[in-house]
């Protein structure tokens, strides 16, 4: 599971290392395989099987708590689910509590995840970090989900493909769409960039774990680095974006600045801080 | 071989009986042969706009039921021969219909030779909707020149261009055109209403007609009679060029501006 996520956001960031990109993917796509194909084989004998298991990555918000005290959580959460309430009701969160300078209580912990519920979204459950987290977990009856970060040594299947080169199809490095991305509509690259030729209608999302590039009129939400990738960028013809967001750090435009409205505009992300500027 | 069109928008209100009923009888007077079949049950509206109201017996859901034959249920325009109307049905709801039963409906009305079949659409996005437009060759989407129906349309094209038989199929997708309908140059020029243009670059389609705002389509509905056989009327001029258009003629958008006044009634103030 832990390589599972961890490969979205290699992709991202450390293009060079195709060759683990490619393993980690026959992996996980062997992984997916195989469990659900039995069970799907079992359900074809018989049709009353009472649940089917699946695996497979989820989009996950993650909320980094960086003070126990909930009411500056809330109140703090209060404000950004405002600027945008349709992006955060219900939205399942996962709890980063690694970035605390002592390890919490799970009384603590307990008062931090009302305050989100409480400002709308849902906690379900804690980020993986140390070993504490683990039990904090078990004390709240939590699961613990594996971080969306590249891990600090390189991932062991590295080697395991190197011992069997089998030849892999050469995988495209982008998502093309050339039509127009129509209100309503949802377009997400997974582990590449998104290029869209045409226009992107208000209402309309474009998603990709790298990049996203429109050729064309940027009406609606572009969101690049959905898998956490902070280099990912958004470039676009026009600019008339509803939302941007990269690596989960987003803007929401209610009024578009003068100097960027219609413009060519990239966004990036610079110390945590999403900047946007014509290219024009 | 039958073209199957469907008049769809997403917003209610716009225009889209009219334009069904006004394009099947430019079509059907063209010596083509039209059905234009109502999609909105429960609330039957094309029949009265076709002026035929008194004289449905069975409707497209007893067809599709089989309570009775399609010749049956079929009413024949008493001003052009070659044009039939199938009726909604105003006693049920839209969960009548279903896609097999659709199906059949169609596929019988091509056998028996129908060069177009016209299906208007009900508002919104729903089963009856949805099926309007599943088995569709063509769209013309209705938009009013104001950003909730820009938005809407733009919404009803994502859907053709997706969930639809032909999106299905990977057979090139539905033709698309855009009908602009109560266009009031007037009110574009004072920046009150979104432009042709406008509404052409956000949906990135090309408009097969622009039907300026009239009173006549309101006298016309009243009267029971296609506002594209009231000769006199702009509106039935425009809509007479839109189905050119359609056949594929190179026609000139009119009355997109607005009629320059004579000097001498500027003079007069008139």
């Amino acid at each position: 599971m832990q390589s599972l996520f961890a490969r979205s956001r290699r992709t991202g960031t450390l293009r060079g290392f195709a060759v683990a990109r490619h393993s980690a993917r026959a992996e996980r796509s062997e992984g997916l395989k195989q469990f659900p194909m039995s069970r799907a084989a079992e359900a074809n004998e018989s049709s009353d099987v009472a649940l089917e298991i699946r695996f497979g990555p989820l989009d996950l918000a993650q909320v980094r708590i960086r003070t126990l005290d909930p009411g500056a959580i809330l109140d703090e959460l209060t404000g950004r689910v405002a600027t945008a309430p349709r992006f955060f009701d219900r939205t399942a969160v996962g709890l980063d509590l690694t970035q605390l300078e002592q390890e919490p209580r799970p009384e603590e912990v307990r008062g931090v995840a009302d305050a989100i519920r409480r400002a709308g979204m849902l906690p379900v459950g804690l980020v993986n970090g140390p070993p504490y987290i683990e039990a904090l977990a078990r004390a709240l009856d939590l699961p613990v989900l594996a971080q969306f970060r590249a891990p600090s040594k390189p991932p062991p299947v590295l080697q395991a493909v190197a011992a069997s080169p089998t030849p892999t199809e050469p995988e495209s490095p982008a998502l093309l769409h050339t039509q127009p991305v129509r209100s309503g509509q949802r377009l997400y690259a997974r582990d590449k960039d998104l290029i869209v030729t045409a226009a992107v209608g208000a209402g309309a999302e474009v998603m990709a774990d790298g990049c996203v590039h429109v050729y064309g009129a940027l009406r609606g939400r572009a969101m690049a680095g959905a898998h956490g990738d902070t280099a990912a960028r958004v470039f676009c013809r026009e600019f008339r974006a509803e939302l941007v967001s990269i690596a989960g750090v987003f803007r929401v435009f209610e009024t578009l600045p003068k100097e960027l409205a219609g413009q060519p505009v990239q966004a990036w992300l610079e110390e945590n801080d999403l900047r946007l500027a014509s290219i024009a | 071989m039958t073209e199957i069109i469907v008049v769809t928008s997403g917003k209610g209100g716009v225009g889209k009986t009219t334009t069904s009923a006004s394009v099947a009888c430019g079509l059907a007077r063209r010596g083509k042969r039209v059905a234009v079949i109502d999609f909105d049950i429960g609330l039957r509206n094309l029949d009265l706009i076709m002026g035929c109201e008194r004289r449905v017996v069975y409707d497209f859901v007893n067809v599709i039921h089989g309570e009775c034959t399609l010749k049956q249920a079929l009413i024949r325009d008493k001003r052009i021969e070659t044009l039939y109307v199938l009726a909604a049905s105003q006693t049920r709801d839209k969960e009548a219909l279903n896609t097999e039963g659709v199906k059949k409906v169609l596929e019988e009305l091509a056998a028996d030779g129908f060069d177009y079949i016209l299906c208007d659409s009900p508002a919104g996005i729903e089963k009856g909707a949805h099926l309007a437009m599943y088995f569709a060759d063509q769209a013309i989407v209705v938009v009013n020149p104001e950003v909730s129906s820009v938005r809407d349309s733009d919404r009803i094209l994502g859907l053709l261009a997706s969930k639809t038989k032909r999106a299905e199929n990977g057979h090139g997708g539905v033709r698309e055109h855009l009908l602009l309908t109560r266009y009031s140059p007037r009110r574009v020029a004072t920046g009150e209403m979104m432009s042709v243009e406008d509404v052409k670059e956000i949906l990135g389609l090309d408009v097969v007609g622009v039907i300026p705002e009239s009173t006549d389509v309101l006298s016309a509905s009243n009267a029971g009679t296609p506002v594209i056989l009231n000769e006199e009327s702009l509106v039935s001029q425009a809509y007479e060029d839109a189905v050119g258009r359609l056949l594929g003629e190179a026609i000139p958008l009119r009355y997109i501006e607005e009629p320059r006044k004579s000097f001498l009634a500027r003079l007069f103030g008139t």
